[in-house]
This record gives C-alpha cells, structure tokens and sequence, in this order.
C-alpha cells in the first residue's frame, strides 16, 4: 500500500467529517427548523420520522434542532480553549527553551505539577470554585491544556537554538523575543500543527464530558454532552436521543484525528 | 553504581518537590475564591453569625502561609479536616468510596494490558494487511468516542440485544465481592476502550519498530522462532518504552472513572466530588482533589522507578530521556 494514498484518504475523510460538524454549525447559526428550547407536549419521544428527522426528547423539544444549535459550543469551546493553551504554551515553552537555566526548571516544574492532576480534575474544579459557565469552561479548559504545548515547544526551541542561523542571530545581537517569535516560532509549526488538532479533539472530548456533567455548557443553551445527560434515563425507550449527540461528537473528534494523522505522514515524508 | 544512586536521589527529590508543589496549588486554589470563602460555602441567606462560626472553624481569619503549614501538616496525617455537607471527616468520606474508583481503575488497567499487549503483537507482523487495518481504524474510532458516550452506547447494546441491564447496580466489596467485581466490570470497560486504543497505537508502532531492529536479525538468523523472538527481543523492549504511556493512562483512567461513575450510577469518588462541587463543601472538593493528585504524582514516580528497574540504560542514566 502507498503511504501517501493511505494518508491522503485520511485526508478526505477526515476533511468530510469535519465538514458535516461544520456544516451543522453554518446552517444552525441562520436557521433551526423548530425553536430549540421549543416543547411540544403533543410530540414527546417521537422516533426520527419525516417532521422530525432526528426524533424528539422528553419535552418534544426537536432533536435536530438541539443538534444543528449545539455545534457552535463545540467548536467555540475547542477553538478558544486551544487558543488558550496556545497562547499561554508558547510564550513559557518559548521562554523556557530559549533562556534555559533557572527560568526553564521553574516552568518544567510548574507545568509537571499541573500536568499531575488527572486533567478533567482541574477543570472541574476550577469550574466549581468560579462558577459553571461558557468563560470558566474555555480558561480552565486552556490551562490545563496549555502544559502540553509549552513541553512541545520547549524541547523543539532547545534543537534549534544550535541551529547556524538562531546563532548568527545571536552574534548581531538581535533581541532575544524577537529571535523567539521571528526565528524559531515559525520554524516550529510542523511541530505544533499535530499538537493543535489533537488538542482540539481532546478539548472537546473533556467540555462534553464537563457539559455532562452540568458543569460545562449551561442551558438554555444545548449541548451536545447536556442533551446526552437529559437523555440518559429514557436511552432505553428512545435510542436515538443519545445516538444523534453521538455521532455528532465522534464526527468531528475523529475527523479531527483523521487529518491529524494526515498532517503527521504527510510532514513525516517531507522531512525524508 | 554511584550514579545510579545520583540519579536514584534526583527522583526522589523530583518527587517530593513536585507532592508539595500539587499540594499548594491544591490549597492556593481554594484559597483565591472570590469573595469570602465562608459566605460562598453558606449561601446568601446564611447569617452573620452562621459566616463567622465557619470563618473560625475554617481557620479563615489567620494568615494564608500559616493556614497551608497547618493544612499541609493535617493531611501528610490524612486528616482533610470535616465535611461540611455529610458532617462527617473528610479521609473517611473518601475511603469509604474509594472501593469503587480504585476497584474500577484498576481492572481497567488489567483490561488494556490484556488486550492491547496481544493486539499489538499480533498486529505489529503484518502491518498492513486487513487485520491490521481493521483493528487500526476501529482503534480510532474508539478514540473518538467519549467515555461516557460508549458506555451509554454499551448499556443500550446489552439491554437491547443481550437484555441484560448491568448499569445502576453495585455490591458492597465486603458483602459479596464476586457481585461487587461484575457491578465494576462494564464500567470499567468503558473506561478501558479508549485507552486499549490508544496504548495499542502506540505498542504497534513501537513493535514495528523493533522488529526492524538489528538484534531481531541476528535473533531470526539464529533460527530462533517468531513466537520466541516476539515475546523474548520485542515485546520486553516495547513494555519498557510502554512504561510512560500506561503511567499516562493510568492517569487518564482516575480521571475518567469520576465520569463513567455517572452513566453507571455507581457511588465512587465521581460522585462525592459532584455533591462537594454542587454544595459547595470546599474542605470535602479539596480533600479529593488533593488525594486523587497525590495518586497521580506517585503514580508518575512509580513509573520511573520501574522503567529504571526493568531498563539498565535509564537506571544508570545513560539513557537521553
């Protein structure tokens, strides 16, 4: 089998999947074919049917609607949340690779003990003393995150500080931020691309699961771990209300595996 | 042997930095509440009196520093001090829990040893092929799905098609430990999918790896078997790289059990942290936050000592970490 067909169908289907998320998101944004907080006594625990395409919920509320709605949390979560981390990754991994020394063993210090707390943990718990809501979800998410992008960064500025170019730099005395920021920060990139997208997966593998919980989205809003809660005591009787939420999270987590795998062969053969 | 005993020490002063650092960060984080602690814990309807008695029970007026020493102090005793909600100490609360979440972790742990292991190896031969593509690709899928997800998926499953409703029932370990082992055993497997996946993703490349290596060309020249060569050159080389991950996944599972507890109804320490959270018991929340942490750093260090046991490369710290 060619490696590179292989990984370019992990590519289409990676980029399909995402698509659909995304797509559910555009059209949820303009247009939702019932109110989603909408009840209908009328129409409880309706099965996915023509008016319905993905059933009803307990309250009759349309569980297409929910879905259509809940992927802006989705991606705002994973997408702030990793931007974050990013954010607070880069400037200590930056900092720590660059300046070594004393500076570099605090922040290995520090990230390593927060790295120590079983992730979902910390943000828990950051949740409960400030407060369950969008904003909590998105920094606290970001913490605990960010120890695994500064650890990236740190030991990729530590290969390239002996690299001709970052040492040239040195000798004509260019500030050191902009040695970080100008020379190495773009050199990272093939580095940090993989790291960006499993952390996006990831972030929201831990908000649906906080949003199960009741900690992470708050209603009225709809989410898709909150629509999974809700649906828990009637999964028996009526299937697809966990089903939809499901797949919903599983397109875009594994879409977002899928192209992560692509980035890693196709960056992995350029390199050879 | 001196710098085994160097880098033996090093560990072990890591170790103990890093248990005092996760214990600050436990004790600053409950400590920076906004507003006043006590009037947060008792809600706005308590009165002046009720805020006062709390502050001095809580030791609130003293100063930050002073108030660590003497929690520190208290729980290197195992004594996080009383609950506010249950009235009850906080250590029993968490013991008398802990059947559920460490009973549940560890035959997740048991589970993605057994199955990843042999998975791999089997796998790591014919890379490439249909197994191995199946396997692989439902590995990610796996991956995909959040725990609590799977283990709704798994409930419908077994009581659609198999009619059997294993969610919501839990035995005591001390009344009948063998129906208190089957309660554990769906649950557990929830939690174990996810990182059967991923430690099989990763032990297969590490396998295929090793099995391109030169000590396995001189292994098959030697007219050793595949069967010998797997379990005697490849596999003990990928258990040693392997260390890391599962102390990862090790890690990965506490914090996943607090979830999965949840869809399984199961009275673990997921469920204690919820009601501290939700009434707002901040000497129970952190109480389990520190215990659960303190786990995770010995858990990282234990790591460390086996790899260092089972490989003498890292033991005498020739290895480049």
């Amino acid at each position: 089998m060619n490696p590179s067909a292989n990984s370019k169908k992990y590519l289409i289907i990676g980029t399909a999947l995402i698509a659909i998320v995304i797509a559910f998101f555009l059209i949820g944004l303009v247009w939702t074919p019932y109110g989603i907080n909408s009840t209908d006594s009328a129409s409880k625990f309706m099965a996915p049917c023509a008016e319905h395409i993905f059933g009803t919920d307990n309250l009759g509320r349309d569980v297409f609607s929910r879905c259509l709605a809940a992927a802006r949390y989705t991606l705002l979560v994973s997408f702030a949340g990793v931007a974050v981390a990013l954010a607070l990754g880069t400037i200590t991994g930056l900092l720590a690779g660059y300046f070594g020394g004393l500076l570099d063993k605090v922040i290995m210090v520090l990230s390593n003990s927060v790295m120590c707390f079983p992730g979902i943990l910390l943000a828990l718990v950051a949740v409960a003393v400030f407060g369950p809501s969008l904003y909590n979800v998105i920094w606290a998410l970001g913490l605990v995150f960010a120890p695994t992008f500064a650890r990236v960064y740190r030991s990729s500025t530590i290969e390239l500080l002996g690299r001709d170019y970052i040492l040239s730099a040195k000798v004509m005395k260019v500030n050191p931020i902009r040695i970080m920021f100008v020379h190495i920060l773009p050199n990272l990139m093939s580095q940090i691309l993989p790291a960006v997208i499993i952390g996006l997966a990831n972030m929201t593998l831990f908000e649906s699961g906080m949003s199960y919980l009741g900690l992470g989205v708050q209603p009225p809003a709809a989410s898709y771990g909150k629509m999974l809660a809700d649906a828990q005591s009637y999964m028996v009787t009526a299937p697809w209300l966990i089903i939809f939420p499901t797949l919903m999270l599983v397109c875009y987590i594994l879409g977002l595996y899928f192209i992560s795998e692509w980035v890693r062969t196709s960056m992995r053969g350029g390199s050879k | 042997m001196g710098s085994t005993v160097r880098s033996a020490l090093i560990k072990i002063c890591e170790f103990l930095l890093t248990a005092l650092l996760v214990s600050f960060f436990t004790f600053v984080v409950f400590s920076i509440i906004p507003g006043d602690t006590a009037r947060v814990m008792l809600g706005p309807n308590a009165s002046e009196e009720q805020v006062q008695a709390l502050r001095e029970e809580l030791g609130l007026d003293a100063p930050l520093a002073t108030r660590y020493i003497s929690w520190l102090g208290d729980a290197a005793k195992g004594d996080f001090g009383k609950s506010i909600s249950f009235g009850q100490p906080v250590g029993e609360l968490i013991a008398s829990r802990l059947p559920v979440t460490l009973g549940m972790s560890l035959i997740a742990l048991i589970f993605v040893l057994v199955i990843s292991f042999p998975m791999a190896a089997f796998c790591s031969r014919n890379p490439g092929d249909l197994t191995d593509k199946t396997l692989s690709t439902a590995g990610h899928i796996l991956f995909a799905i959040p725990p609590f997800a799977l283990s709704m998926m798994l409930i419908l499953l077994f009581s659609k098609c198999f009619h059997i409703f294993a969610a919501g029932r839990y035995t005591a370990p001390s009344a009948n430990f063998g129906a208190y082992l089957v309660s554990l055993l769906l649950p557990s497997f929830c939690i174990a999918l996810p990182k059967i996946a991923m430690t099989f993703k990763f032990l297969r490349a590490s396998m295929i790896e090793y099995s391109r290596g030169d000590f396995v060309r001189t292994a098959k020249s030697h007219g050793l078997s595949d069967l010998r060569i797997m379990l005697r050159h490849i596999i003990p080389n990928s258990a040693v790289s392997s260390v890391t991950v599962i102390s990862l996944v090790l890690s990965d599972i506490l914090g996943g059990s607090l979830i999965v507890e949840q869809v399984f109804n199961l009275p673990g320490l997921g469920r204690l942290l919820l009601s501290a959270i939700s009434r707002r018991d901040f000497p129970l929340l952190s109480g389990i936050v520190f215990y659960l942490a303190m786990i995770t750093v010995l858990l990282y260090f234990l790591s460390d000592v086996i790899s260092a046991m089972i490989d003498p490369r890292i033991r005498d710290g020739r290895a480049s970490t």
